[in-house]
């Protein structure tokens, strides 16, 4: 049972960890801010999503994996959020090189 | 913002909220008698923050409408961080990025600026700020999708869940 969930942290870590790498090849290939904004939001919740999921069976006590949740639902509605300011913000000053 | 009459606020909404902060302090910080100064400090400070950025009775939650909600996010994430990984890594780079103006059916306020912090981690969709005509404006990195359909359909669902179902009608009298 425990190699089990060993193996399940593994594969969502990586997994997580690949989608980070995604989102940052999608950052240098996309070509202007907003479209770069969608790299980073949309790649990179998912990857800490996967992240926290791996970790989940490592978490010491019930306590914890809430945390771990916790630290991941912060970081979408930051993530979010400031997301819109930026797209906002760039819309109003025109398309910058 | 407003709603700073702080008399107006009911008891049972400041109560309900201060165990909501003190159980998120807990959770975060362990249960540590040494802390408690510092919690009742934090849980006080953030409770009066949220009553006057969210008075009580801005929503009107529906659980079950809250629960499809909450219960569709994990896979919308998903499919939004393949679709963005699928369109880095293809050769190709096939994006077609542009606006999509929606009109708004959320009233103006929390409710719609709640709505766009969901919208903006849906697939595709990007919120950029509202329009002239006080439609919003989605930035997408396929204007060729129906954008404006799918979310349409998100927003009938977060005011189900949300807002008691309320949206306000467009372009008629129906």
């Amino acid at each position: 049972m425990r190699q089990v969930l060993d193996i399940f942290t593994v594969a969502a870590v990586s997994a997580g960890a690949l989608f980070f790498l995604v989102g940052t090849v999608g950052l240098l290939r996309f070509p202007d801010p907003l479209t770069r904004l969608h790299a980073l939001t949309k790649a990179d919740n998912l990857g800490l999503g996967l992240v926290v999921l791996g970790l989940l069976p490592q978490a010491e006590g019930f306590l914890a994996g809430v945390k771990l949740v916790a630290v991941w639902l912060l970081a979408q509605l930051a993530g979010a959020t400031v997301t819109q300011l930026v797209a906002r913000a760039v819309r109003r000053g025109g398309p910058p090189a | 913002m407003s709603g700073g009459d702080e008399s107006a606020w009911p008891v049972s909404a400041t109560v309900v909220r201060a165990i909501g902060f003190l159980v998120f302090w807990l959770m975060l910080a362990g249960v540590n008698p040494a802390d408690l100064p510092a919690a009742a400090l934090a849980v006080a400070a953030a409770t009066w923050t949220s009553l006057h950025l969210l008075p009580p009775g801005t929503w009107r939650l529906s659980p079950v409408g809250l629960a499809r909600l909450v219960l569709r996010f994990p896979l919308q994430s998903v499919v939004a961080g393949v679709d963005v990984a699928r369109r880095a890594l293809d050769p190709r780079l096939p994006l077609r990025p542009g606006f999509v103006a929606c009109p708004a059916r959320l009233p103006p306020g929390t409710a719609r600026d709640a709505f766009c912090t969901l919208t903006s981690l849906l697939p595709g969709t990007l919120p950029a700020g509202t329009g002239q005509d006080g439609t919003l404006l989605i930035h997408c990195l396929d204007v060729g999708l129906p954008v404006a359909a799918q979310l349409a359909r998100e927003e009938a669902l977060f005011a189900d869940a949300l807002c008691g179902g309320v949206l306000e009608e467009r372009g008629g009298d129906g």
